[in-house]
């Protein structure tokens, strides 16, 4: 027994002592950071040309190699960055939320890196700002840009004799359009097995639709939800007609019909190739699925139908450093890298959305890609929709992102489900937050000096509004309605760009 | 204490130490530590190592915040809905341990029966299959299971079976849940796909008749709730009068048989049945109410039979549910059928997604550690008592209603008792991978709102509030299971 106990011991020491000299940071001699990102195959081909681009630029060791070593981590898990980064063992490199990430402290500060190494704000989008900047200071920057819309199978459309839908639309042209589309693709007497769109429940797409009426999130200060608003009930009622009585998008209950979705919408973009869907709500990044197809169909581009304000939604699979690294120096290269021409190119190549330094989309490689003339026509839709009508996400300071669009995601599914009248969708929803903006001024002395001064703000707006007098533009803080108001002519300076 | 007696303390202490470390580290720490956030505003964004806000003392706020908070009491009732299939699963459980202590590798008859019968059925399959009639793939699934089932129990017995019952409990759950997303896949999914012809039938079936028949069954159902009402008043009256029962069970019993009434006036279809219901119920509790002020003969404590009463009056309200539900859908039904009869889309429904996860736990709980429990506590059951009941001449039911069920009692108890406690804790799974909490919430149980308020809302001061509310609860029921419930057994 003893010697059993004995052999049981050294058996665990060896396996724990080998376990500790295959650790990664073991074997290798230079500093070793870690890039927690999604699990795309794509991603270990930039970590190759990340090192190259290293060894191009002189970051080396003595005997001119890397001198750093990249590593991926590949958990596309939101929470669990937050709970590595506050418990201070997160990856050096996240692709995250950085407003939300900035608000919990996890993030390094980069501006001055941004300004002496080429990736600052203006090296982007500006429409990104808001979404790459906290209070003036940048915590990361785009590893790909998106413009949220409908992509759409050209073939489909011509098979049943129509045209193709154009780029920008009103809400009355999209339901006529779809209502003529579904007619014609589905037999009388039989269940309806093709659809305008996959689904019009998608945040993205309600979001510019209430924005397209003038409502956003939140009001100019942040410091109030916006949606008890005429302008989001009346598009959760439109939701719901399109979906349960013109029968244009598929419901949930009905995508889910056709096959559970996986991976880059997965089951979906077969349904789109196959003309089930003729347009589908996604980004760019389509275009990586449709590419594996054995003949896949030409394609174009819409944005969201709007109700008077054309309007698309702007973002980014944006990357951060994490403010507990023990190789800050060494994680912040890597946004460097990100605005660097070869990362550019590649973005572009591979049509994983967009790249994050614009003039990388007016190249002839990413209008008309040699190998897919079936897209010619398509990239510069998205391209140019983020330089003139694409506004990014409204985050307040006071509530998270997830809070706001559970709340309304919940507000949606009780109007679906006929538990709740649009307007009382659009009012509970709104009450929701402001409650949870409530409730987080009470915890933090910070956020109430914070909020108090906003508040404050907010009445001299209310004010300036109800007299009818321009509003400065350095009042509002919230990216839509400094796109919004400026469009009205309320501002007193226009901004540069949508979302500055 | 000597010198060797230390040692030999010291001794056993060093074996035990790991495993008291362990415990304190990884089990005890983390379950004192969570106490102590419940009573702070410990929130993920103000408080941790890269903030300086200060962590507050909030004593008891995050209590009575859960008071006020709509989401803590509509995720409560949630959980406690979707508990109402534990009988139902220990029910299962107990009839599937019955069966498989039943000696199915009997004699050669019993084998050629079912080889007979496995043959037939393969035989059939094959035969609609190359026929091509337009059966369906479940329907071949169905019968060809059926038939490699028969099969495997001649060759295999009842080890077989109850590794077949079994299997559920040991599949991985994310597994078993994907499983069911594809079967309760509202266009191809075999539930669909099953039901869908019957609905057909039955909606063609209803067509034919005038709608006032089937109106007038919906009254029926009215009716028997009533009667239903007043029988159950009746025997908590006799209970009472004969010392069997307390006032204080009588009126929890009474509490419980009054819900389905009290639940008509929103419910009920057409709105008038209600007025009914209601009228029925008054009548019925004046009737006896004036009976009881009289007095009675066997005075008794106030919770004396408070096990049965409860069993017995949530029955009634079980089945008081269920006949106000079928009236509904009887009365509902001629308008339903002329349009065409649809199976429900199961997991994006509102009102049916929490009956869909409710069957997909009863599947898992028919076939789970209970029925092992069952069938070890059937093995245990003297076969004398059998034997005397037979010289008695009682019928099969009589055996097991006065023979196996009451000594089964501490088995059943135990079960209660565990089942209770992992209802209250579970659903956490079940909601993540199925429907993500949705629609509208409805699916959504205390334990997934501890995960999504602590990890995505990021407070895990009142998270873990929660969570010890929701031990609070486990910890109540647990203690009434064992007052109430271990007297009936010791009875």
């Amino acid at each position: 027994m003893r010697k059993l106990t004995l052999v049981s011991f050294l058996v665990l020491a060896g396996a724990g002592a080998a376990t500790l000299l295959t650790e990664p940071d073991m074997t290798s001699d230079v500093p070793v950071i870690y890039w927690s990102t999604d699990p795309n195959p794509a991603r270990i081909k930039q970590v190759d040309q990340f090192h190259e681009w290293l060894v191009e630029n002189g970051h080396t060791t003595m005997d001119g190699r890397p001198n750093v070593e990249l590593r991926l981590e590949t958990v596309a898990a939101d929470r669990k960055g937050i709970i590595q980064g506050v418990s201070g063992v997160a990856a050096d490199i996240m692709d995250c939320n950085i407003p939300w990430y900035q608000s919990i402290g996890i993030l390094a500060d980069v501006t001055e890196e941004a300004e002496r190494d080429g990736f600052g704000t203006d090296s982007t989008y500006d429409a990104l700002e808001p979404l790459l900047t906290v209070d003036g200071r940048q915590y990361g920057f785009p590893c790909n840009v998106y413009v949220m819309g409908l992509w759409v199978n050209v073939d489909t459309f011509t098979k049943l004799g129509m045209e193709p839908p154009p780029t920008h639309w009103d809400w009355d042209t999209f339901e006529r359009i779809g209502k003529e589309f579904v007619h014609r693709a589905n037999p009388a007497g039989q269940r309806q097995t093709v659809f305008f769109v996959n689904r019009i429940e998608h945040a993205f797409f309600v979001r510019a639709m209430h924005r397209s009426l003038g409502v956003s999130d939140f009001n100019e200060t942040m410091t109030a939800s916006g949606l008890d608003h005429a302008g989001f009930a009346e598009t959760l009622a439109r939701i719901r007609k399109w979906t349960f009585e013109d029968h244009i998008a598929a419901s949930k209950a009905e995508e889910t019909a056709f096959s559970a979705e996986s991976g880059y919408s997965g089951a979906g973009l077969t349904l789109l190739n196959k003309g089930n869907y003729g347009t589908y709500t996604i980004g760019r990044w389509v275009l990586i699925r449709l590419r594996q197809f054995e003949d896949p169909p030409s394609v174009s581009a819409s944005h969201f139908p709007h109700g008077g304000f054309p309007n698309t939604l702007i973002a980014a699979r944006t990357a951060a450093v994490y403010a507990g690294s023990p190789h800050l120096v060494e994680a912040k290269l890597f946004l460097a890298y990100l605005a660097s021409e070869v990362y550019n190119i590649g973005i572009v190549e591979s049509a994983d959305a967009m790249p994050p330094i614009p003039e990388f989309t007016r190249t002839e490689g990413y209008l008309r890609p040699a190998e897919y003339p079936n897209e010619w026509g398509a990239h510069e839709i998205p391209a140019q929709g983020a330089e003139s009508i694409a506004i990014t996400l409204s985050t307040s300071p006071f509530v998270p992102s997830a809070t706001v669009d559970r709340y309304k995601k919940r507000a949606l599914e009780q109007v679906m489900a006929g538990l709740a009248t649009p307007e009382q969708g659009a009012a509970e929803a709104a009450s929701r937050i402001d409650a949870e903006i409530q409730l987080a001024l009470v915890d933090s002395p910070t956020l109430r000096r914070r909020y108090a001064g906003a508040v404050a703000l907010q009445e001299k707006i209310d004010s300036y509004r109800q007299m009818g007098r321009p509003i400065p533009m350095e009042w509002i803080k919230n990216p839509f309605h400094r796109v919004y108001y400026g469009s009205k002519g309320w501002i007193k300076n226009e901004p540069d760009g949508r979302g500055a | 204490m000597n010198r060797r007696n230390v040692r030999d303390v010291s001794v056993g202490l060093s074996f035990l130490a790991p495993n008291i470390l362990g415990f304190l580290v990884f089990t005890l720490g983390p379950l004192l530590f969570s106490m102590y956030l419940a009573f702070t505003n410990w929130d993920l964004r103000l408080h941790n190592m890269f903030k300086e806000e200060p962590l507050r003392f909030v004593q008891l706020e995050n209590f009575s915040r859960m008071l006020d908070d709509p989401d803590f009491w509509q995720y409560l009732g949630n959980t406690l809905f979707l508990m109402m299939s534990i009988p139902f699963a220990i029910a299962g459980s107990l009839v599937a341990a019955i069966l498989l202590s039943q000696d199915t590798d009997g004699g050669s008859g019993w084998v050629r029966r079912r080889l007979i019968a496995s043959a037939g059925l393969v035989f059939g399959v094959s035969c609609l299959v190359l026929a091509g009639a337009g059966v369906s793939a479940v329907t071949i699934l169905i019968v060809g299971l059926a038939g490699a089932i028969l099969l495997g129990g001649t060759t295999g017995g009842t080890t077989v079976y109850r590794t077949l019952f079994f299997l559920p409990h040991f599949t991985s759950g994310v597994a078993t849940f994907i499983l069911w997303k594809k079967l309760y896949n509202p266009s191809t999914g075999p539930i669909t796909t099953a039901l869908q012809p019957l609905l057909d039938l039955t909606g063609g079936v209803v067509t034919s008749v005038p709608a006032q028949l089937i109106r007038s069954c919906s009254w029926l159902c009215i009716l028997l709730m009533v009667g239903g009402f007043y029988l159950g008043v009746r025997r908590l009256f006799l209970y009472w009068r004969d010392g069997e029962m307390g006032g204080f069970t009588v009126l929890l019993g009474l509490v419980f048989m009054t819900l389905p009434a009290a639940c008509s006036t929103a419910w009920a279809n057409p709105q008038s049945a209600s007025g009914l219901v209601l009228a029925g119920a008054a009548v019925s509790l004046l009737l006896f109410g004036g009976r009881a002020v009289k007095g009675r003969g066997y005075p008794c404590r106030a919770d004396e039979g408070l096990g049965d009463g409860i069993m017995f009056s949530a029955t009634l309200m079980v089945v008081g549910f269920g006949l106000l539900g079928l009236g509904n859908v009887l009365y509902d039904l001629p308008v339903k059928a002329a349009a065409g009869l649809e199976t429900p889309e199961w997991l994006t429904q509102y009102n049916w997604a929490k009956p869909s996860l409710m069957f997909m736990g009863l599947w898992a709980g028919i076939g789970s550690n209970n029925m092992l429990l069952y069938l070890a506590g059937l093995s245990n059951v003297p076969g004398e008592l059998y034997e005397a009941a037979e010289i008695d001449g009682t019928s099969a039911f009589q055996k097991f209603w006065h023979v196996t069920w009451p000594q089964l009692a501490p088995v059943t108890f135990f079960i209660v008792v565990m089942s209770t406690i992992g209802g209250l804790q579970g659903g956490f799974e079940m909601a993540r991978v199925m429907t993500e909490g949705g629609p509208a919430g409805s699916t959504t149980t205390l334990s997934y709102y501890v995960y999504t308020e602590g990890f995505t809302t990021g407070r895990l001061g009142y998270a873990a509030g929660v969570a010890w509310a929701m031990f609070a609860l486990v910890f109540a029921v647990t203690l009434f299971n064992w007052k109430f419930g271990s007297r009936q057994i010791n009875d």
